[in-house]
């Protein structure tokens, strides 16, 4: 970082070099150039909350890069701690050397002050989706504490209309930060979210961070499956493998 | 809990800097230093000394403010006003700042110009006009440890100074550019408990700016 980038005017100054803007679209647009065709097995790896772990990002780094047949990793929110853009860029600047892109989405840390606006202006849109191979990953805000409960969080139109859409894709995949069971999720949207979840064509699972604690479970019992990720802080990740209409593996690995 | 203490205790060096200084201005050297000619008319105590204007250092994209100096102006307090667009932050944002600062040497470049090569202090800021800084009830106690709107850190810098000829009432009329390295407590914390996945200068924050005597 050069000295122009050290004369910060906040720490919820968000200024960054153009190639640290729109993260996002960056690094989907790099995952559309090694396409998965049709019918392959998709291998993935998941994880969750970097916050200020950054003396683990380095190991995680090296040892993600060691296996093979990834296509992509998510980071499952809490990017930041405290919501500036520093950290956001602290964190990619390690996992730009990832040799697979990876996507975020929002937790409840990257919403704290400015950091929502940081969030757009380095990674892009709080609620996105994609379709890589034959499936749709469809990424949410689920940080209802952070909008102090209004009951429009997760934006439960945004998000049936794209559990209605498959857009090509055999089977869908939703992340999100928080987990519908936490009680940082709105409890005024939590029976809403579990039911459109419930009634999702061919959903593989929900998968979440937060609790920087790995579990796997259906805690409505109705048949949906809820997988959380460990934080950096654990020094483990998941290999994530999904074919068939909605078959998947996960695998644990410490670094 | 322990994390909070570690930028405390890593602050607590450099503002006991300006503590000793005012030990020993106080002390028996004080009477023998240089004074000014006495003053037309002495000014009243609350007058601030200096004036400041400053760009980034953590404070705005522009701030200003006013200052008083003690003890040979080895010691300075300044208190700034800033602000930041709402297209660099994502709303806009007034900060007040308060800085102190100890400047134990000044250098004699020539006949106009002096340099203070070294300059420690702190500075405390409250930012004003952040986006999510917790609304009644929103949170249960604690959640999050620290304040959205409150920074508190060390700095370190230098400045040069034009000496200008004083005004008739023997006030001096100085003119000087400063720049000084910061970091804020959060940065702090984020260092120390990553020394490896961190290096210091990822936590630098550069301000610089002008101060002038009137």
């Amino acid at each position: 970082m050069g000295s122009c980038d050290m004369l910060e005017f906040s720490p919820n100054d968000h200024r960054v070099p153009e190639d640290e803007r729109d993260l996002t679209a960056k690094n989907l647009e790099r995952l559309r150039q090694t396409p998965l065709p049709p019918g392959d097995t998709l291998r993935f790896v998941f994880t969750g909350d970097s916050q200020r772990f950054y003396d683990e990002a380095d190991d995680l780094v090296a040892s993600v890069n060691q296996q093979p047949g990834i296509s992509f990793f998510v980071v499952a929110g809490d990017i930041s701690d405290f919501g500036f853009a520093k950290e956001m860029r602290w964190v990619n600047e390690k996992l730009r050397k990832l040799k697979v892109p990876y996507v975020t989405v929002i937790g409840n840390h990257d919403a704290v002050g400015n950091g929502r606006e940081a969030y757009k202006h380095i990674f892009g849109p709080l609620n996105y989706s994609f379709v890589y191979g034959d499936t749709k990953f469809i990424l949410v805000d689920t940080n209802g504490r952070e909008y102090n409960f209004d009951g429009h969080i997760p934006n439960m139109p945004w998000v049936n209309q794209q559990l209605g859409d498959l857009q090509g894709a055999r089977r869908q995949v939703v992340i999100s930060h928080v987990p519908p069971q936490d009680e940082d999720f709105d409890p005024g949207v939590r029976n809403a979210y579990a039911q459109s979840l419930r009634e999702a064509r061919n959903l593989v699972f929900e998968m979440n961070g937060h609790r920087h604690s790995f579990s796997i479970g259906q805690p409505y019992n109705d048949g949906v499956w809820y997988v959380n990720s460990d934080a950096f802080s654990e020094r483990r990740y998941m290999i994530v493998t999904v074919w068939g209409d909605k078959q998947f593996r996960i695998k644990q690995i410490k670094f | 809990m322990t994390q909070r203490l570690l930028p405390v205790v890593a602050l607590a060096a450099t503002l006991l800097a300006p503590a000793r200084a005012q030990a020993q201005a106080s002390g028996p050297e004080t009477p023998t230093a240089p004074a000014a000619p006495a003053a037309d008319k002495p000014q009243p105590w609350y007058r601030p000394r200096h004036v400041v204007l400053q760009t980034a250092g953590g404070l705005g994209m522009i701030s200003a403010g006013a200052g008083y100096a003690y003890f040979n102006d080895k010691v300075e307090t300044d208190i700034l006003l800033g602000y930041v667009p709402k297209k660099f932050a994502g709303s806009t944002l007034s900060l007040a700042s308060a800085k102190f600062i100890y400047s134990p040497f000044t250098l004699r470049l020539a006949e106009k110009w002096q340099l203070k090569p070294l300059s420690v202090g702190a500075y405390f800021s409250y930012t004003h006009g952040t986006l999510n800084d917790e609304e009644r009830g929103q949170y249960t106690r604690d959640y999050y440890w620290w304040s959205s709107d409150t920074r508190y850190g060390p700095l370190a810098g230098g400045r040069i100074t034009y000496v200008r000829p004083t005004k008739a009432n023997a006030r001096p009329r100085n003119v000087s550019f400063y720049y000084d390295l910061s970091t804020n407590d959060l940065y702090l914390q984020s260092y120390v408990t990553n020394t490896k996945g961190l290096s210091l200068g990822q936590i630098l924050v550069l301000g610089l700016g002008l101060k002038a005597d009137f």
